[in-house]
């Protein structure tokens, strides 16, 4: 109980930023982010896929990054992250390749596009900057996401919520999902790789009658604040953002323990075409000011270095995430199948 | 048939190229084997009731309201018909969430006015969105059916003691059957493609399965689902096409003047679907906007928007006509026609993939404007060919034909007869296209030039993102540049119009 109360008071204090960014595993030596004074100017043209929006944050980041290196021209095309994945392989397919460089935010889609073999490696000294558990041979992940279990505090009290996700469907809280949202189906795939099928299967079918749908994890968060549910599971930002819009939202977060439903799944970025500007590009989005806006104002979690945590969200110490490749997450056909049989989808 | 006309050739260019990207389709989806599940009879059949229900309200509002535009004298009449146009160029992703926000327990309206007002979802929720956000299809193809009917069966059924409203439902709405059928088709086929709403509304629908299949990378599964979504979509074509209005040649123009009163009783009964459709999305994104404060907003969208949808509008037409000439011609015309209806019926995401798939074959035109706008076109040509389809369909052939005997030849007689009197067709479906481009997304954002951004794209952006608050401007200017947009084209509907058809020039 006291996790929480020290959770509670800071979300009320916003006063992570005075903890340390500490890994609960690792402690492998991680350098300290990069300043973007000590990077190198980027020159030249590149053409960077953008899958979602993410509203104008990352696009403030890039904005930034443009206007620092009056030598450098970036082109944008944003898309939803599936089709932006179909089309960087339907155009090396057709030999007409446009973009140097994928921004996704679902490892999911990074994934795909790895396994189809059109990544380049990235160098070592980037990776280094990395937290242990997120260095990839040919992505970078550049903010992280927790899943979460938003709750009503005025319909539920924390004591009702259990430390372990697999515990869910024995209570009796309803609750608001998004099967067919992205980052569900990678929680599913890491309950998956975790517990095994046969359990994910029997946890689905428990959960189906507790659970009303919704198309996204916006929706779920909106809904838990609206007294529609008692508890809902999403990715941590949604709830930061609703607050930051709206100060008084009925809203709090709970962490399950060391099982899928505190998994840690990133966004991440990957060069499609070799040259050091697309690899100097990706070391701006993991330097220090990059990865603070991303924590400050997009409430995600930063990856390169020891930065703090966004407030309102426990540092890792606190926190106790899976240990699960991101990279295996890409495998969701399976997660489908097995969703499909337990007629969530 | 005896001969191949000049119009079957274009037709069969335009009906192959409209066709490609189904083509595609089929080779994505070669290497799946994924069939829709039969078992799951819920999401078949909520499918079909959502289609009826869209079809059915989308009639409800439609039909009326162009009664009211076209042959009710009203002030301002060219400003409502836009208005109540308006609806069809806000993406009804966006309505449904405004709606999805604004009601129920804890929702926006009870927030602000203390009023508890019952959630809207699921199928009853889905199905009135998506009449408000269809309806203007059936508005505009009524309209030009319509003011091409020549009034004196009107006036002698009234000579001969029948009551207004039954002579209108007995003598007026049969002859245009056909101008309803083809709005209402469209309606139908929205409702059948559209993800977006039947998702915020918590709606299983066909559409859903595809688009979990698209976003775990089946992209064949997907394909392959859209494939058999066609089945539906084959069927309405098929009884779309079995509607028939009548023939007849052109008359005087039908016109009622109400009181004053009674003119602003007919208008005020329009404005709970103008407070709906477009004053409670706007509503809910300026109180976010206040709560929020706004983003970089940058006008070039606008431009961008207005620029493409009317380049789309405009050759989107000139295909049609051919086209549309075709399909009263004969049965293999017909065909044609009916082929390039398929496209409308495929999910936008996977449409766009299937097109970027058919822009490769074109690496000189990949992710250029041209190629944008041709994706465009082929896409929504069944919105210009249906209603331009219709009013051709109730000319009646002497007018041609005394022409022809007068000694025109058939290019001066299809100038001068059959083009001036199908105008208020071309005009509504070239509307039909502006309006649909104006909010279309999939191909926007995956073909357009880099860098493109238009209204719709920067749209989706802040709803992606969840800052609804900057969704307020541009949502307004979409409004704004639409209403501008249908002005500029019904101006052009009078360009060459025959005398006899005009209540002003009486």
């Amino acid at each position: 109980m006291q996790r929480r109360t020290f959770i509670k008071t800071l979300s009320y204090l916003g006063a992570a930023s005075a903890f340390p960014f500490l890994s609960a595993r690792g402690f492998a030596a991680i350098s300290s982010a990069i300043p973007v004074a000590e990077l190198p100017e980027l020159k030249g043209e590149l053409t960077l896929y953008l899958g979602r929006g993410e509203g104008g944050l990352y696009e403030d980041v890039l904005d930034a990054i443009k206007k620092r290196n009056p030598n450098f021209n970036l082109r944008i095309r944003r898309g939803p992250t599936a089709a932006l994945a179909n089309m960087i392989m339907a155009e090396a397919k057709a030999g007409v390749s446009q973009a140097d460089l994928f921004w996704a935010v679902d490892s999911g889609a990074i994934g795909q596009v790895v396994d189809a073999g059109l990544a380049q490696k990235l160098p070592g000294d980037l990776t280094q900057q990395l937290q242990p558990e997120f260095r990839f041979s040919h992505w970078a992940p550049i903010s992280g996401r927790i899943r979460t279990l938003p709750y009503n505090p005025d319909r539920i009290s924390a004591a009702q919520i259990p430390d372990s996700i697999m515990a869910l469907p024995d209570t009796d809280l309803s609750i608001a999902w998004a099967p067919a949202y992205a980052s569900f189906q990678s929680f599913i795939t890491a309950m998956r790789l975790i517990e095994g099928d046969k359990a994910t299967t029997h946890w689905l079918k428990g959960m189906k009658n507790k659970t009303k749908q919704y198309a996204g994890e916006l929706g779920v968060v909106m809904a838990v604040e609206r007294g529609e549910v008692d508890l809902g599971l999403a990715n941590h930002y949604y709830t930061l953002r609703l607050k930051s819009g709206k100060p008084d939202a009925r809203l709090a977060l709970a962490f399950t323990k060391n099982d899928a439903g505190c998994l840690i799944n990133a966004s991440g970025v990957l060069a499609l075409k070799e040259g050091k500007t697309a690899t100097d590009f990706i070391r701006y989005l993991l330097s220090k000011e990059v990865q603070t806006y991303l924590s400050t104002e997009a409430y995600e979690l930063p990856l390169a270095g020891q930065l703090p945590t966004p407030a309102g969200i426990p540092n890792l110490a606190q926190l106790s995430p899976p240990n699960v490749d991101l990279t295996k997450l890409a495998d969701l056909r399976p997660t489908i199948n097995l969703m499909r049989k337990a007629g969530i989808i | 048939m005896t001969r191949w006309p000049l119009s079957y050739t274009i037709s069969l260019v335009i009906a192959l190229l409209a066709f490609f990207p189904v083509i595609i389709l089929f080779a994505l989806a070669s290497d799946s084997v994924q069939m829709f599940d039969i078992r799951n009879l819920e999401i078949l059949s909520n499918t079909l009731l959502l289609m009826l229900f869209t079809a059915v309200g989308a009639v409800l509002i439609g039909v009326p309201l162009a009664l009211l535009v076209t042959y009710v004298k009203i002030p301002w009449r060219k400003f409502w018909l836009i208005l109540l146009a308006a609806p069809l160029a806000l993406p009804s992703y966006l309505g449904a969430f405004t709606f999805y926000a604004a009601f129920g327990t804890g929702g926006e309206i009870e927030n602000v006015t203390g009023i508890a007002t019952p959630a809207l979802n699921g199928l009853l929720g889905s199905s009135v969105i998506m009449a408000l956000y269809t309806y203007p299809f059936v508005l505009l193809s009524t309209r030009a059916a319509l003011s091409s009917l020549d009034a004196s069966q009107v006036y002698a059924a009234r000579t001969l003691g029948m009551p207004l409203l039954s002579s209108i439902w007995h003598v007026v709405l049969p002859r245009i059957r056909n101008g309803i059928a083809a709005g209402t088709l469209l309606a139908a086929m929205y409702a059948l493609s559209d993800f977006g709403t039947p998702a915020i509304m918590g709606l299983d629908t066909f559409t859903r399965e595809i688009y979990v299949e698209y976003n775990s990378f089946g992209l064949s599964q997907a394909a392959m689902l859209s494939l058999q979504l066609l089945v539906v979509v084959g069927l309405i074509l098929y009884l779309e096409s079995k509607v028939k209005g009548s023939q007849e040649p052109p008359g005087r123009h039908l016109t009622f003047w109400p009181k004053p009163w009674q003119a602003n009783l007919l208008l005020l009964t329009t404005l709970p679907i103008v407070m709906l459709a477009i004053v409670l999305p706007l509503a809910i994104f300026s109180l976010w906007l206040w709560r929020e404060g706004t983003g970089n907003f940058d006008f070039t969208y606008a431009l961008n928007s207005a620029y493409a949808s009317l380049l789309a509008a405009f050759f989107a037409v000139i295909l049609a006509l051919p086209l549309a000439y075709a399909a009263i011609k004969g049965t293999m015309g017909r065909i044609m026609e009916r082929i390039t209806f398929i496209g409308f019926g495929i999910p936008g995401i996977v449409m766009g993939t299937a097109l970027i798939y058919a822009g490769l074959q074109l690496p000189f035109l990949y992710q250029t404007l041209a190629l944008l706008i041709l994706a465009y076109v082929l896409r929504f040509l069944p919105l210009a060919v249906g209603t331009i389809r219709s009013s051709t369909e109730s000319l009646d052939g002497s007018l041609v034909n005394a022409a022809r005997v007068l000694g025109a030849s058939p290019k001066e007689a299809y100038q001068r007869i059959t083009l001036p009197l199908t105008m208020r067709g071309i005009v509504a479906g070239g509307a039909l296209v502006f309006l649909e481009v104006m909010r279309e997304l999939p191909a926007t954002l995956l073909l357009g030039p880099i860098e493109f951004e238009t209204l719709a794209t920067y749209l989706w952006r802040v709803y992606e993102a969840g800052y609804f608050g900057r969704a307020a401007i541009p949502g307004l200017i979409l409004i704004f540049i639409s209403a501008l947009g249908l002005a500029l084209m019904f101006s052009t509907e009078r360009w060459n119009s025959v005398e006899l058809n005009e209540e002003e020039q009486r």
